[in-house]
């Protein structure tokens, strides 16, 4: 045994184990220090550090939240919810379905509106090459008043 | 996975080591608590769901690669001119006598009568400005061994190093420190 250490000294290694054990001792004794020093922070740092602690609490507790509120919606597509998941997915169509029901509208209006322009377009051109007679038909000029209107 | 108590009682444990740890890399009170509070984030952000018993070695990784992190961003490049005496071949007190410096340590009882108010503050003072000034790895090694009181293979996980570096990072900062401490006068 070394008198001084009191570590086993195995004939060869034992000056090597010795000088290890010697300086783990060491390092330990001075981490000892340390910490002793590490408790008398000022108090402005310890509330700085009991600040940032909370806040990392806090972020731990959303990140845990987060899986927790997107793990029960699919709880409704398990095969023990499956009325549910039948309207999870009808509810998902909808807006393709409103969407596409919104661009044939579209079509549609834009098509009227196209025959609507030729017919105005059509009109002008026939009454602008009506002959100046024909303004003298009463009939004619009722029809156009009405066309007007 | 770490419960809420189990996270808190961990950040609790470590949160003022690690402050101090980091004061002596970057010797800023603010930067130091800007790191840590990092560091307990980026944990509590990815990696609370991990057992307890992997929390210290995650946070030692994370509060290393945060200080390396400020340094780069500082680009203060004396740490790295400091490392270099990490590569010197031979150490140049090799007959230095780390049994008759640390000759207190095997007598704690002799040491004692002196630990008294003014004394053992400027004990403390001491020790923790040998630990500044100590290269940023071997400080780092020794901190990790030996106050963080992780195994060689973790401390060499948590620096990405090899064990064998560990090994010497270790050897050299208590030799270091044992001679400056013993030129001051000063018995841990």
């Amino acid at each position: 045994m070394n008198p001084v250490f009191d570590l086993p000294t195995p004939p060869g290694a034992g000056g090597r184990v010795a000088h290890d054990a010697l300086e783990a001792r060491f390092g330990r004794r001075l981490a000892a220090r340390l910490t002793e020093g590490s408790e008398a922070l000022p108090h402005d740092i310890s509330e700085r550090l009991r600040f940032a602690r909370e806040q990392a609490l806090q972020r731990a507790r959303t990140a845990s939240a987060v899986p927790a509120a997107v793990a029960a919606p699919a709880a409704g597509t398990s095969p023990g919810g499956g009325g549910n998941g039948f309207w999870w997915r009808l509810a998902s169509v909808l807006p393709g379905i409103a969407l596409v029901a919104g661009l044939v509208l579209i079509e549609m209006e834009h098509d009227d509106e196209v025959t609507r322009t030729a017919a105005d377009i059509d009109a002008a051109l026939l009454s602008d090459d009506l002959p100046p007679t024909a303004y003298t038909d009463p009939g004619f000029a009722e029809y156009l008043k009405d066309s007007g209107s | 996975m770490a419960s809420d108590k189990e996270l808190s009682d961990f950040l609790k444990s470590v949160e003022k080591r690690a402050f101090k740890r980091t004061v002596y890399a970057v010797r800023d009170d603010d930067a130091a608590l800007d790191i840590v509070q990092d560091s307990m984030i980026r944990l509590a952000d990815k990696y609370a769901d991990r057992p307890p018993a992997e929390l210290p070695l995650l946070f030692q990784r994370i509060l290393s690669n945060a200080t390396m992190d400020w340094f780069r961003r500082q680009k203060v490049r004396n740490a790295v001119v400091r490392n270099f005496s990490d590569f010197e071949s031979s150490d140049p007190d090799e007959d230095f006598d780390l049994l008759e410096a640390l000759e207190a340590v095997a007598h704690p009882a002799a040491v004692e009568g002196a630990e008294h108010g003014v004394a053992r503050a400027q004990i403390l003072t001491a020790i923790e400005a040998e630990v500044a000034r100590l290269p940023d790895r071997q400080r780092e090694a020794f901190l990790l061994r030996y106050w963080e009181e992780l195994d060689v293979a973790e401390t060499a996980l948590a620096m990405g190093c090899s064990e064998g570096s560990v090994k010497t990072h270790c050897s050299r900062a208590v030799h270091s420190l044992a001679r400056a401490l013993k030129a001051k006068g000063v018995q841990p």
